[in-house]
């Protein structure tokens, strides 16, 4: 029996680790390859104060936990910088270097031979030294950490980490800091992975290096992908699947060598039968759309909100102004001292040739690529030194030729992303103050729906983005937009490539958002929109500001018209 | 300042082999874009191939050198055929490519192991000489690692500069969907490739082999170390394959001067962990 009790305390390790991993590979989609060394982490940390400084559990653990935290941080370092292949060299690289220093370090760690006479949990009097007694208190930290892992995955936090995964850029669009997402979300991942190597370190009794090496990182790996990325219940179940599997070998009775080769042979087939035939895993990712509750419904009600109006902007008067701008990439001039003046209530177009400088000076603008001499301000105020998502924050949001809409996320979702003042961005807010998170959602459930309603998407609010036909997926642009509460709107050619029936249902929208008194700009290139829907246009060539005037007046223009169609 | 020629000349000569090894392995990403991990376990199936040659065949040295090199050359095609293929033509993300080979690398690594078991294998009927420069020995078998990094090198070079097929390799790595468009069978160069890319590895290893003997895990400290020389030399840039080896091989090496040798890994992977985080393109641009 104490057999099977031992199976259910390695399976509870395990799920700790995999469901761990599975929010930095899964959900913030951070391919770091190191998992092993939080694991590691929290398994010395435990051996070393329990057998130097005899200070046991719980301190043991905290310290693991908060020390694994801080090694997930420096981890985050490089995923900060360096993405796909070069984040996963870099992590290898950092597990082979802790695997290194367990082995090496003998004062501290033991070398070779790891440190034993880990001294067992005692809890409320009794030491736990059987698995059958161990058991409970394994199981019970593999719930707390699929919990915490869950809420995470279900508040706004893990919102915003799927969407970072789909595309950084337009998470900083609108007004999120990824940097912030990624420290946090290798934190809590070596956190939480940390708990495991504690549990390990006063179950057995002893810690060695060669149980935290990199193949141990691929075995999680091979669990978080068995069970489905991004699927939590599926690291559950990888874990479960992969911790049994071997035991059976155990029947075959051969030499333990051997045994483990098989074993490792077993791992790696595996990995390549399931990314073969089902790579999305057993349980694939699942999208939890969030509903409102009907109780919070009522409490909505009953302080008299349950409708909220896209609220109208009172401002007028020059907004956004770029002064003296000039970029340079390399040799190239893109931006040539260009001065734009964009103001409240008005639709402001930039036109020009391809080339002539629209998309890097609407860079500029929001912050995007900094200046390399001029000044753009906001409201007298110079936005130069604040990051993207501080522009947005202040209140100038972008949108992108290319779209970039979060793909695999649902329309709503896509809004909700991008409600500014979020408090359940927060990771404290989501654990501590989960009510504050609830009524807020569901107060921007309402909100998104309304934005939705404001552009004519109501409808799709349950549709995955890649679901929708061009024309909506245009209409999204520009919801998300609006939903950041920016008072001046960027919009990189949002009407290209529509036909004119299309066209005709999406001008309004726009002429909308300026008429109630936001600041919009646009790039186009087709003349007949630009007159139909700008107020004001400034013509752009070869990244000089060429002439600026109502559309009709540019139009006539003989040499600019002579420019355009050369 | 006596420790230092050694420690230099041993450094170089790693590095020759950290070297060669990045060469097939960037080359082999830098044409087909995948991360091929299992290139390891493959050039420790080199390894086994030459010994399982020359102690049971009874095949001179350098024949058995070539049946390692054919036969790792096979496997590595094989993986391209049997497994990378039908990722890439389904467009696979880089990431699930590269956990496949992760993959691969686990079970051919434990096959070796338990085809042959985990103790050290050895090559003792091949002899080579012992060369003093100024205070410092050389052995023939770190010559010979070398000069397979110049021949090797000048080869590569040459075949990808004059032959059509080398012609065909740069116009993928340069913009594969464009060698794709202008009729450029991209499998079969693909295929080539693995087959080259795997062959060099097999060169590496059959000296290692001479040199260190063969263990079923050498597979994975050695793609490890070409994947991390290529990339700090720049991905797919031959020179900088050669650079990043050598930069590898003599830092790991010139630690040691200050430093116990226990530490000699976590120097060399400390160092690249700032090179890489300082500047993650690499110090030549290739790919």
């Amino acid at each position: 029996m104490e057999y099977v009790y031992h199976i259910g305390v390695v399976i509870s390790l395990y799920v700790i680790l995999s469901v761990s991993f599975n929010i930095t590979i899964g959900l913030a989609g951070l391919f770091a390859l190191a998992h092993a060394s939080f694991y590691a982490f929290g398994a010395y940390a435990a051996a070393i104060l329990s057998v130097k400084l005899g200070i046991g559990f719980p301190l043991s653990m905290l310290v693991g936990i908060v020390g694994a935290g801080v090694v997930g941080m420096i981890i985050a370092l490089p995923a900060l910088r360096v993405g796909g292949h070069y984040l996963v060299i870099i992590t290898l690289a950092f597990q082979a270097i802790v695997t290194d220093f367990l082995r090496n370090a003998n004062g501290l760690t033991g070398g070779p031979d790891g440190l034993a006479g880990v001294e067992p949990i005692n809890l409320f009097g009794a030491d736990l030294t059987t698995p059958g007694d161990f058991l409970p208190l394994a199981v019970f930290f593999a719930v707390l950490v699929y919990l915490i892992g869950q809420r995470l995955e279900r508040s706004p936090f893990g919102r915003a980490l799927r969407a970072m995964r789909e595309d950084e850029s337009a998470v900083q669009s609108v007004g999120k800091n990824p940097v912030a997402f990624k420290l946090l979300a290798f934190a809590v991942s070596g956190g939480l992975a940390a708990i495991a190597g504690s549990l390990f370190a006063h179950y057995v009794s002893y810690v060695g290096p060669h149980s935290f090496t990199v193949e141990e990182t691929i075995l999680i790996l091979t669990m978080v992908i068995l069970g489905g990325i991004g699927n939590l219940t599926g690291s559950v179940v990888g874990a479960i699947i992969l911790v049994l599997l071997p035991e059976a070998l155990k029947l075959l009775s051969l030499p333990p060598i051997t045994a483990d080769m098989l074993r490792g042979c077993i791992y790696g087939a595996m990995l390549i039968v399931i990314l073969r035939f089902r790579p999305q895993g057993l349980l694939p990712e699942r999208h939890s759309i969030p509903k409102i509750a009907d109780s919070l419904r009522a409490e909505l009600k009953a302080v008299g909100k349950t409708v909220f109006d896209i609220a109208k902007v009172a401002a007028s008067g020059p907004t956004l102004v770029g002064k003296g701008l000039h970029k340079r990439f390399g040799g190239i001039v893109a931006v040539d001292d260009a001065t734009i003046t964009l103001k409240a209530g008005r639709v402001t177009g930039l036109i020009g040739p391809n080339g002539a400088g629209k998309t890097t000076a609407f860079n500029l603008l929001t912050g995007f690529i900094s200046t390399n001499s001029g000044e753009v301000t906001f409201r007298d105020e110079s936005i130069g030194g604040l990051r993207p998502h501080e522009i947005v924050s202040s209140g100038i949001a972008r949108s992108f030729q290319d779209l970039r809409l979060f793909r695999s996320m649902t329309v709503l979702e896509n809004v909700l992303v991008a409600l500014p003042h979020q408090a359940g961005d927060k990771l404290l807010n989501v654990f501590f103050r989960p009510r504050l998170v609830r009524h807020q959602e569901a107060e921007n459930l309402l909100k998104a729906e309304a934005v939705l309603a404001y552009v004519g998407l109501r409808e799709k609010a349950m549709e995955r983005a890649d679901n929708l036909s061009y024309a909506e997926e245009k209409l999204l642009v520009i919801a998300r937009l609006v939903a950041t509460g920016a008072e001046v709107l960027l919009l990189d050619e949002p009407l290209s490539g529509l036909d004119p029936t299309t066209l005709e249902q999406i001008l309004p929208s726009i002429r909308r958002l300026a008429e109630e008194g936001r600041t919009v700009c646009l790039i186009e290139h087709n003349l007949d929109v630009i007159q139909k829907v700008c107020d004001y246009a400034f013509y752009l060539d070869e990244g000089r500001v060429l002439a600026e005037g109502p559309p009709n007046e540019l139009m006539q223009d003989p040499e600019l018209q002579g420019r355009y169609f050369r | 300042m006596e420790l230092l020629l050694p420690l230099f000349l041993n450094g170089v000569v790693n590095g020759a082999h950290y070297a060669l090894l990045a060469m097939g392995f960037g080359m082999i990403f830098a044409t087909t874009g995948v991360v091929h991990f299992a290139y390891g376990p493959v050039y420790a199936v080199a390894a086994y191939l030459t010994w399982w040659s020359v102690t049971v065949l009874s095949l001179p040295f350098l024949v058995a050198m070539g049946v390692g090199i054919v036969g790792c050359a096979v496997v590595g095609m094989a993986s391209y055929v049997l497994l990378y293929r039908w990722f890439l033509r389904n467009d696979s993300p880089p990431f699930i490519i590269l956990v496949v080979s992760l993959g691969l690398l686990m079970l051919i690594t434990n096959l070796i192991g338990v085809a042959f078991g985990t103790n050290a294998k050895t090559v003792n009927d091949v002899t080579y000489g012992f060369y003093f420069i100024g205070s410092a020995v050389v052995t023939g078998v770190q010559l010979w690692q070398v000069l397979a990094l110049v021949v090797v090198g000048l080869g590569l070079a040459a075949f990808m500069k004059w032959t059509a097929y080398g012609s065909y390799i740069r116009a993928m790595q340069d913009n594969m969907l464009m060698a794709k468009i202008v009729g450029i069978n991209t499998e079969r160069v693909s295929l080539v490739v693995f087959g080259i890319g795997s062959g060099i590895s097999g060169i590496a290893a059959s000296l290692i082999l001479v040199k260190e003997g063969a263990l079923p895990h050498m597979g994975f400290l050695a793609v490890f170390y070409a994947f991390l020389a290529a990339v700090v030399g720049g991905l797919g840039s031959l020179p900088g394959a050669v650079a990043g080896g050598l930069i590898l091989g003599l830092v790991e090496s010139l630690g040691v001067w200050r430093v116990s040798s226990d530490w000699q890994t976590t120097i060399a992977f400390g160092v690249l962990f700032i090179v890489l985080i300082w500047r993650p393109t690499g110090l030549w641009k290739g790919y």
